[in-house]
């Protein structure tokens, strides 16, 4: 299995790494199957992520796919956060091979339960 | 970047006389060696001295092997092999919970088919008790299938004493029950005397001592009832039909040789080197495990589960580091294996999902392991950074 660039230097370089002292909205999520958790802490003020932080266990993209998302919601609006799917953690780590793509969706679930007590 | 192997387990690298050895046989020498004019006849005269040398090894009669494409045939060949000539006798396999997957999958096959398998249990320590292979014989059971060492813990089984049991039950009146077990983690590294063991079958593989892939053998006991698989050939007096990889076969023999004349330094060195590593890793790295018992083992083997990281991250950030290891889970569809190996140990799933295969060769040196110990202190640190299980574990 080979990962892209982008995904060793995620593993290597973990963004927003650890958990936020003065978060407002927590969400972790556990794939059922294998195990692997992902757990999400914001800051959000005024319709906005001021800080996102990620702690995660488990295979490799799922840990890296924890690193994108708190990297890339941070200073975004939570009514754009809202729209991120999949997809857009795929791009940004430069895609996942097929049987791996459910790290990504894990991603996406924390951050759809973190924000679902936001009204778009 | 300085690259360090410690995945001995998986393959080795060719030794240098090796390569000499084999040369000729992929030019000058390329004869087929079934033919009769000269070209085959050098061919033959050359697998016929490597049998004598892989013979050698092991303390078996060179007419007692039979070359394969590796160690996966030759456990396919074996436990096959026995069981459809013995099936008239009995339909019953005796087998333990930590084979390679080419003695697991095709017992699991055969139990597809109708047999029936009972297997052994190992304990925390990674070993099978004679006690249990004795309780599990019925008057059914044609084979008995136990490796010598473990690939993914190294522990070596007692195959002495199954011998002897086996032995025993022979000449008490079951003929038809036959001692198979898979050497391939264990030959070359660990000494073999079939005679001592007294197994009716031994499977070994060239890739793993110094030679390369796409070579093994099986041995198989003057006298043992076996079907062939491969058909339409008179190769190997009609074990395994199809054209002798003269140079691999050389290959193999040279390497045979050398591990028999050099077994004894080379463990003695991996075995300091291994000790060295484990000593280092245990001062620096805190809540790890060791997986297996750690003396009845081979000697260039350490298996250690790292508390609250899962070890594919571990094994990628080690390879970004140029070390380079091996993890026996695997992580496909959302579906994790975890070792079998290491859950049949009774370790839970964290830690069967956090064991690493560290494996030295003879070439491996002392700035190996520092660099490697460097390595996997930076990046246990990296990932347990990031790991939610950390904080609960501190929080309880």
């Amino acid at each position: 299995m080979s990962y892209s660039d982008i995904f060793k230097d995620h593993l290597a370089n973990p963004r927003n790494a650890g958990e936020l002292p003065d978060a407002n909205v927590f969400a972790e999520e556990t794939n059922p199957v294998c195990g692997d958790r992902l757990r999400l802490s914001l800051r959000v003020r005024d319709g906005r992520i001021e800080a996102a932080r990620f702690l995660a266990y488990g295979c490799p993209p799922t840990l890296v796919c924890g690193s994108a998302l708190a990297e890339m919601v941070e200073g975004k609006l939570v009514d754009d956060a809202k729209h991120l799917t999949r997809h857009d953690i795929l791009n940004a780590i430069a895609g996942l091979p097929s049987r791996k793509q459910h790290a990504a969706a894990l991603a996406i679930e924390a951050l759809r339960t973190a924000l679902k007590s936001f009204r778009v | 970047m300085r690259r360090v192997y410690l995945d001995h387990s998986a393959t080795t690298p060719i030794d240098a006389r090796v390569v000499q050895a084999m040369l000729p046989y992929l030019t000058e020498t390329f004869g087929n060696a079934s033919s009769i004019h000269q070209f085959g006849q050098e061919a033959r005269a050359a697998v016929d001295k490597a049998r004598r040398q892989v013979a050698s090894l092991i303390n078996a009669r060179a007419n007692e092997i039979v070359f394969t494409s590796g160690g996966t045939e030759a456990n396919n060949l074996a436990i096959r092999g026995v069981c459809e000539a013995r099936q008239t006798s009995g339909r019953h396999i005796i087998t333990s919970a930590i084979e390679h997957p080419s003695v697991r999958g095709m017992v699991e096959y055969l139990e597809q088919n109708g047999w029936t398998i009972t297997r052994l249990p190992v304990y925390d320590n990674g070993l099978v008790r004679v006690d249990d292979v004795r309780a599990a014989i019925r008057a059914d059971t044609v084979l008995i299938s136990v490796m010598m060492a473990n690939n993914e813990i190294g522990t070596i089984q007692p195959v002495k004493e199954i011998g002897a049991l086996v032995r025993g039950r022979r000449e008490s009146g079951q003929k038809h029950l036959s001692f198979h077990t898979d050497a391939v983690q264990a030959a070359g590294r660990a000494a073999i005397d079939v005679e001592l063991i007294g197994c009716d079958l031994l499977s070994f593989s060239a890739h793993k001592m110094y030679a390369p892939k796409g070579v093994g053998a099986l041995f198989i006991r003057r006298g043992t009832r076996l079907f062939p698989q491969q058909i339409g050939g008179h190769q190997e007096r009609e074990r395994r039909a199809g054209t002798e990889p003269v140079p691999n076969i050389v290959a193999f023999g040279a390497a045979a040789e050398l591990a028999r004349q050099e077994m004894v330094q080379r463990n003695e060195h991996t075995a300091r080197l291994r000790d060295r590593f484990e000593r280092e890793v245990e001062a620096r790295i805190e809540t790890i495990v060791f997986n297996g018992d750690r003396r009845q083992r081979l000697s260039h083997v350490s298996n250690i589960s790292f508390r609250f990281i899962e070890g594919e991250g571990l094994l990628i950030h080690l390879d970004m580091q140029g070390v380079a290891v091996s993890t026996g889970s695997a992580c496909s569809s959302g579906t994790l294996e975890p070792s079998p190996v290491i859950k049949a140990l009774g370790r839970d799933e964290e830690l069967a999902r956090g064991a690493i295969r560290f494996s030295f060769g003879k070439d491996n040196t002392d700035e190996d392991v520092e660099v490697a110990v460097e390595a996997i202190t930076r990046a246990v640190e990296s990932l347990r950074a990031i790991s939610p299980l950390v904080r609960e574990s501190i929080a309880t």
